[in-house]
């Protein structure tokens, strides 16, 4: 069956009506940055200066902050209350490729071993509708990462810009589903067809940075110990913490208790490994010095991550480039990690 | 045992605590206490198991969490116990309680020393300060099988004989003929009659032979860190020397990322290791 198109004049109509189903989240600039919010009924302006969140997605399903549940102390005990299951669907309207594949990315690490409850819960109800990209930044490298700019397989369904519409792809069985009870689309046509093919590879060919990313796991392992290597990949850094609590697959947390009186809550929070405190133990710290916290951050993107889910925990999204207040570059440091793979054999 | 067959959470939420209450508080040393618990619902204490060198995550609700493994030994269920050094917020807490205080209790979490593969062996358990706690609860689950397993070594040494854990242990285990029990300080002091000499370096003049052998290390990092060598040079190959870790930890289940050594996650792919699996790591990263 032929694809079905949107007039760029109906999105608003359109998220008006999966209003109706869902909570409806869209690219937002109403706290000052860019980031993806509950979509106030009426603006599309985003559909103008939107290229990415500075926000990722990611804060929709593992919030900066959240309660994970509420006790009470009284005079038999505490009592620890279950938190109710969050049953709201939520259909996030705009994610980028890079931003999509980066759930999945997180997917991963929150159904191992242990089902995270609060994310997972969450990410079942959500629907993720997928923008293509028409003007990537200097700093992004998806192209690099396996992601293309306006192809996704990791959305529900795709949008990709093709002049006064959007053509939409219907990825998953939940985007089918979602598209056979949604009214006011047009069937696209064949030269929709070929015009989406073109804006995909024109879009494509926009994505200017590479970055190579053969035998990287090996030489990251093979160069773990080059303290030389890392102190200088580290020197200008300042631990700011800004490239990995707004990296799209960064999902490391904290947990931290409140307690007013005889009530009290546990709350998990972002965390950063660039931040000393995040391995401190009273009396240690394995990662004290800065060039240790970098080198596992980096580590843990090209190296770690792939060791145990088979992928590389980065999708070129360019965040880390482009809001590091000293430049410090990602794709750089990949690029100069040295080759000791021989040596090690 | 992987961390998915741990079937004690039959509630969806992995991160809610159970209810236990303290039973009995035990003075080790001037910082160290053992804390005697169950869990306060009497079906979840009769559904409750774990193996030797599974932790859990412990709660002084309002303070927070952490970590410890559990230090006592499945072959004795009446019970549950774990060892906590007071340095930091929540173990501060934690000192503070009473006996029939309530504390959260989530777990068992984490790998456990491979019984099957040590039927057989002669072990020798390497352990300094409260790195005993760990080992205590395999050391109890051995003797209390006495004949499924070989020669028992053990070497163990604190700073002072005050700094000395389990003195009840201690003193058991040197009386059992069936266990050559090597305790030392690391400096002379009055009135003690036992080895003088950091462990690493008492494990070397212990000298157990290599063959046949498992030997089992928990301490300090820097402990650790010294062991490792002395072993090798005793003859020991890597996949024949376990540690059990101690990282900083906040959710216990390979989630929240801080007590990774490499690849691996303390809390999800250990805490028990072999050298083997973290000697690439284990010179920059512990």
């Amino acid at each position: 069956m032929a694809n079905k198109k949107v007039s760029k004049k109906d999105i608003a109509k359109l998220l008006e009506q999966w209003s109706q189903q869902f909570a409806v989240f869209a690219p937002s600039k109403e706290s000052g940055v860019a980031e993806i919010l509950k979509w106030d009924g009426k603006d599309t302006s985003f559909l103008d200066w939107y290229r990415n969140t500075v926000i990722p997605p990611k804060a929709s399903l593992l919030p900066q902050m959240e309660e994970m549940f509420r006790f009470q102390k009284g005079d038999d005990g505490y009592n620890i209350e279950t938190p109710p299951k969050d049953e709201n669907k939520r259909l996030i309207f705009g994610i980028r490729p890079c931003d999509a594949r980066a759930m999945s990315i997180l997917d991963m690490t929150f159904e191992n071993a242990y089902e995270d409850p609060y994310y997972l819960a969450k990410r079942k109800n959500t629907v993720l509708v997928g923008l293509g990209c028409t003007n990537p930044c200097e700093s992004c490298f998806c192209t690099s990462m396996g992601v293309s700019p306006a192809e996704s397989i990791d959305v529900d369904l795709m949008l990709i810009d093709i002049g006064g519409y959007f053509l939409i792809e219907e990825v998953t069985g939940k985007g089918k589903e979602l598209i056979a009870k949604t009214s006011g689309l047009q069937e696209a046509t064949k030269e929709d067809e070929a015009k989406t093919k073109q804006a995909k590879e024109m879009v494509y060919n926009k994505v200017t940075r590479k970055l190579d990313t053969k035998g990287i796991k090996d030489r990251l392992l093979a160069s773990f110990n080059d303290e030389e290597f890392w102190q200088k990949v580290a020197a200008k850094c300042i631990s700011c913490g800004i490239c990995t609590l707004l990296c799209p697959t960064c999902y490391c947390f904290d947990i931290n208790d409140e307690l007013v009186k005889q009530e009290g809550a546990r709350f998990r929070s972002w965390d950063s490994c660039g931040f000393p405190n995040y391995t401190k133990m009273p009396m240690e710290n394995p990662r004290q010095e800065k060039w240790r916290r970098v080198r596992q951050k980096v580590c843990h993107k090209y190296g770690f991550y792939p060791m145990t889910f088979d992928i590389i925990a980065c999708t070129g999204c360019g965040r880390c480039i482009r809001l590091c207040p000293v430049n410090w570059d990602i794709t750089q440091v990949i690029e100069s990690v040295p080759d000791k793979t021989e040596a090690k054999k | 045992m992987t961390v998915a067959d741990s079937k004690f959470f039959a509630q969806d939420n992995v991160y809610l605590p159970h209810i236990a209450v303290i039973e009995k508080i035990v003075e080790e040393t001037p910082g160290v206490r053992t804390f005697h618990f169950n869990l306060k619902d009497e079906k979840l204490r009769k559904e409750f198991t774990f193996a030797s060198g599974q932790f859990a995550q412990y709660s002084v609700l309002g303070i927070g969490e952490a970590p410890f493994c559990i230090s006592s030994s499945p072959t004795r269920p009446n019970h549950l116990e774990f060892a906590v050094q007071k340095v930091g917020k929540v173990t501060n807490a934690l000192h503070r309680l009473g006996v029939s205080s309530e504390i959260g209790f989530r777990g068992p979490y984490g790998n456990s020393f491979p019984l099957d593969n040590l039927k057989g062996k002669s072990l020798v358990f390497v352990g300094g300060g409260i790195g005993l706690a760990p080992l205590r609860s395999l050391i109890w689950n051995v003797l209390d099988n006495r004949d499924k397993y070989n020669k028992v070594d053990i070497v163990y040494g604190a700073r002072t004989p005050d700094d000395l854990c389990f003195k009840y242990d201690l003193e058991a285990w040197d009386k059992d003929k069936t266990v050559n029990m090597v305790t030392t300080v690391d400096r002379e002091a009055e009135g003690w009659k036992g080895k003088v000499g950091v462990v690493p370096k008492i494990l070397e003049e212990v000298a157990p032979p290599a063959k046949d052998t498992v030997a089992i290390v928990c301490g300090p990092p820097i402990m650790i860190r010294f062991t490792f060598p002395v072993l090798e040079k005793l003859g020991f190959k890597p996949g024949q020397i376990l540690t059990t870790l101690e990282k900083r930890m906040k959710c216990g289940i390979g989630k929240c990322g801080r007590c990774n050594i490499g690849n691996l996650y303390v809390c999800r792919d250990g805490p028990v290791f072999s050298y083997a699996q973290i000697k690439d790591f284990v010179s920059s990263e512990y």
